[in-house]
C-alpha cells in the first residue's frame, strides 16, 4: 500500500501543482513587500489564463500565448496599481473588485469571442523540455533510481523550471540588490525611502505589475502547459492559496516556493491516498478536506505570530 | 477615503457589474419563423423555452443537449423557442419568471440544482408547464414533469466496454494490468449512479478487474482532473470513465500524454473535445435533447405527462453508448457482442443495475 502511495509521481505532481501557487505566492510576496495588499492574484491568474488561450487559438503558437498571458497580467494588475496607489482606495476593496471582474470579464470575452460561454476549444499544450525514456520496475537498482530522478526532475514544462528560478531569482534580488533593498523599505518606512530621493509611487507600481505579470504566467501554466482549454472559474482559489503561501513563506519569494510546494505534496497526496478509500472506507470529501485543513493547521499552529511588512496596505501620502 | 476615491471606484464596480451581467442577459433569442432549408416549417402556438444552469449554453453538455432537443422542436414542430442562460444560482428564479410572465409554455430547467426554484416557480405560475431535467420531486406538482435519466444503465455498458478492453490488446495503450479508473466531480447522489453502473458493467464481465474511483471534489478544475488520470494511469488503469464535467477534459489530456483510453460522458465526446480521437473509445451519452423533444411534442399534441416523473433508461433511448469512432474497426466484435447483450438484458430486466457503489 505505501509502495502505491510513495510513487515517483506523488512528488512530480506535487512540483506541478505547486507551479501556479508558487508564481502567484512570489507575486504576493513582491507587492506586499513594497507595501501594496493584492488579493487580486486570483482574478489575475484567471485572465492570464485567458489570454494564454485566447492568443493561442488566434496565431497558433503557443509562447506568444505565453507573452499574451503575462501582459494581460500586466494590464490587470495596472489598474490594482492605479486604484491603490494613486487613488489611495483600500487596497482589499480594490483586489475584491479585480476578481469579480476578472470572472465576468472572461465570461463576457468567451461570449463575445467564441459565442458561448463555458470552455474553449483545445489548444496544443506546452510539451516537456525532457524525454527521457525510464520505466519503473524495470529492473535493477540503477534503473529504478533513474526513474524516481527522471520521474521527479526531468519530466516538466519549461514553467515548471521557470518558478524554481524565479524564487531563486527574486529572492537574490531581494537582498542584494538596491532595488530589492528599497522594495524592502517601501513596505516598512516608505517615508524614509522619499527622504532619500527614491519615488515611492514609481518603486510599488513596479512591484504591483511584477505580482502581475507572475500571476498571469501562473495562469499561463495552468492553460498553456497543464491542461490546454480555458474553462471559466478554472483557477478555482489558487490565487487565495497563494496569498496563504506567502504569508507562510514569510514574504521571501524562496519561503513563497516551499510552501507552496507543501500545499501541492498535500494536494498531490491526497489524490493518492483516495485510491484506497475503497479498502478503508473513508468517504473521498475527508481527503479533498486534507490540503485546506493543512493551510489552516500551518497559518495557526506552525507560523504562529508572523509580521507582515510595517506599511503593508497602507496608501502613502507624500507629505 | 477621500470622495474623489470614492467616486471613482464606484465607477469602476459599476463599470465591473455591467460586465459580469451583461452575458447574462444576451439575446439568445429564436423565434420559429422559417428554417435555413427555405421549408415552411408546420406552425404551432406553443412557445417553449428553457433556463441553463450556471455552466451555460457551450458546456458540451447537458444544456447544449437541452438546446438542441429545442432546436429540433422549432424545425419539426413549428414551435417559437428561448433560452436564457443563468450566470449564477440566483439567476434562476427571475429567468423562469421573465419567461412565464411572457407566456412560454413548457419551460425547462436544466440542472438538479434548480430542483426547489421549479416547486416553488410551479405554484406562482400554476398554467404553465415545468419541465425538470435531472430534477427528482416528491410529490409532483400537477404542471410539471421531472425528467430523470437511468445514468447507471448506459455506465452499465461503458463498465462492459472498459472491463473487456482492458483484457484486450486491440490498442497499443491497453496494458496487460487488469486495472481500470473512474473520475467522478463531486461525491453525490447523480455521480455515484454513474461509478456504481460503471463498477457493476466491468465486474459483470471481468469479475477481478480492479476499479479505483477518484474524485475531484467539483466540475471545473481541469488542472486537477489532469492529475487524477496521471494517477489513475500510474496505477496501471488504461481504461478510464470520467463523470466529472469540465474536469474531465483534463484527464482526456492525461490519457493522451501518458497513453490510456477515455470514455466520455453525457454527449459523444468525440464531436465536442478536439484532437481526443486517439483515446476517446466511446462516451456515455444521455439523451436530454430527446427527452425535451419528446416533452415539447407532448405539449403540442395536448398530453403534457404533468405531476410525474419520466424516466429515460435503455429501453426508452435515454440513454445509451456513441460510437467507437477511430477505434470502430479495432474493438473486438466479442466487446460489441457483450455490449449488445447487457443492452438487451437490462432492457428485458434479468440485470437490475445499482445505482450506488
Amino acid at each position: 500500500m505505501l509502495a502505491d502511495i510513495i510513487t515517483p509521481d506523488l512528488f512530480a505532481s506535487a512540483l506541478r501543482m505547486a507551479t501556479p501557487l508558487a508564481l502567484a505566492a512570489i507575486g504576493g510576496t513582491i507587492c506586499e513587500r513594497s507595501g501594496v495588499v493584492n488579493i487580486a492574484l486570483e482574478g489575475i491568474m484567471l485572465c492570464g489564463a485567458f489570454a494564454g488561450v485566447a492568443v493561442t487559438l488566434a496565431v497558433g503558437n503557443a509562447w506568444l500565448g505565453v507573452l499574451a498571458a503575462v501582459l494581460a497580467g500586466v494590464v490587470i494588475a495596472a489598474i490594482h496599481a492605479f486604484t491603490s496607489i494613486n487613488l489611495r482606495s483600500d487596497q482589499v476593496v480594490s483586489g475584491t473588485a479585480i476578481n469579480i471582474l476578472a470572472l465576468g470579464l472572461t465570461g463576457f470575452l468567451m461570449e463575445i469571442l467564441y459565442g458561448h460561454p463555458g470552455t474553449t476549444e483545445a489548444v496544443t499544450t506546452i510539451k516537456p523540455i525532457f524525454r527521457f525514456a525510464s520505466e519503473r520496475g524495470g529492473g535493477g537498482f540503477v534503473a529504478e533510481v533513474w526513474h524516481w530522478v527522471n520521474t521527479i526532475l526531468f519530466s516538466h514544462t519549461p514553467i515548471v523550471y521557470m518558478a524554481i528560478i524565479i524564487a531563486i531569482a527574486m529572492q537574490w534580488a531581494m537582498y542584494n540588490t538596491r532595488w530589492g533593498l528599497h522594495l524592502r523599505a517601501l513596505g516598512e518606512h516608505p517615508r524614509a525611502v522619499d527622504t532619500v530621493g527614491v519615488s515611492v509611487l514609481k518603486g510599488r507600481w513596479i512591484a504591483v505589475l511584477i505580482s502581475g505579470a507572475l500571476a498571469g504566467l501562473a495562469g499561463a501554466n495552468l492553460t498553456l502547459e497543464q491542461v490546454g482549454s480555458f474553462t471559466e472559474n478554472m483557477t478555482n482559489g489558487r490565487g487565495f492559496i497563494a496569498l496563504a503561501a506567502n504569508i507562510f513563506g514569510r514574504w521571501t519569494p524562496v519561503g513563497s516556493y516551499g510552501a507552496s510546494l507543501l500545499f501541492g505534496f498535500a494536494d498531490a497526496l491526497q489524490i493518492k491516498l483516495q485510491i484506497f478509500r475503497g479498502e478503508i472506507n473513508i468517504p473521498p470529501q475527508f481527503f479533498l478536506m486534507l490540503p485546506y485543513i493543512l493551510t489552516v493547521i500551518v497559518l495557526a499552529g506552525v507560523v504562529g505570530r508572523s509580521v507582515g511588512p510595517a506599511a503593508v496596505g497602507k496608501p502613502y501620502e507624500k507629505g | 477615503m477621500n470622495s474623489k476615491t470614492i467616486r471613482v471606484l464606484s465607477v469602476l464596480l459599476a463599470l465591473v457589474l455591467l460586465v459580469a451581467f451583461v452575458p447574462g442577459c444576451a439575446k439568445k433569442t429564436d423565434t420559429g419563423t422559417g428554417t435555413s432549408d427555405g421549408t415552411t416549417p408546420p406552425k404551432s402556438t406553443v412557445k417553449a423555452a428553457m433556463v441553463t444552469d450556471v455552466g451555460g449554453l457551450g458546456d458540451k453538455s447537458f444544456n447544449d443537449g437541452a438546446y438542441s432537443g429545442l432546436q429540433r422542436a422549432e424545425k419539426e414542430l413549428g414551435v417559437e423557442i428561448k433560452v436564457l442562460e443563468s450566470k449564477e444560482i440566483t439567476d434562476y428564479e427571475s429567468n423562469i419568471d421573465q419567461l412565464a410572465t411572457a407566456g412560454f409554455s413548457p419551460i425547462f430547467a436544466v440542472g438538479f440544482l434548480m430542483t426547489d426554484t421549479v416547486s416553488k416557480m410551479a405554484t406562482a405560475f400554476p398554467d404553465t408547464q415545468f419541465g425538470g431535467v435531472d430534477e427528482f420531486f416528491d410529490p409532483v406538482p400537477a404542471n410539471v414533469v421531472g425528467l430523470n435519466f437511468k445514468e447507471e444503465e448506459g455506465s452499465y455498458l461503458a463498465g462492459v466496454v472498459a472491463g473487456l478492453a482492458t483484457k484486450d490488446s486491440f490498442d497499443s495503450k491497453l496494458n496487460s494490468d487488469n486495472v481500470i479508473g473512474f473520475v467522478g466531480g463531486m461525491d453525490i447522489p447523480l455521480i455515484q449512479k454513474f461509478e456504481a453502473g460503471f463498477i457493476a458493467g466491468a465486474k459483470s464481465v471481468n469479475p477481478d478487474v480492479k476499479v479505483i474511483s477518484l474524485y475531484a471534489g467539483n466540475f471545473t478544475d481541469q488542472a486537477k482532473g489532469k492529475e487524477l488520470g496521471y494517477s489513475l494511469i500510474e496505477q496501471k488503469a488504461d481504461v478510464i470513465y470520467a463523470a466529472a464535467g469540465q474536469v474531465g477534459l483534463g484527464t482526456v489530456e492525461a490519457c493522451k500524454d501518458k497513453g490510456a483510453l477515455f470514455i466520455g460522458v453525457d454527449v459523444d465526446q468525440y464531436e465536442t473535445v478536439a484532437n481526443s480521437g486517439d483515446v476517446m473509445l466511446t462516451s456515455m451519452i444521455k439523451r436530454v435533447d430527446n427527452a425535451v423533444f419528446e416533452t415539447i411534442k407532448a405539449v403540442v399534441d395536448g398530453s403534457f405527462p404533468g405531476g410525474t416523473i419520466k424516466v429515460f433508461g435503455l429501453a426508452e433511448e435515454g440513454v445509451g453508448l456513441a460510437p467507437y469512432h477511430d477505434f470502430e474497426s479495432k474493438v473486438p466484435q466479442a466487446i460489441k457482442d457483450a455490449v449488445e447483450k447487457a443492452r438487451t438484458d437490462i432492457i428485458a430486466g434479468t440485470i437490475t443495475v445499482p445505482t450506488a457503489p
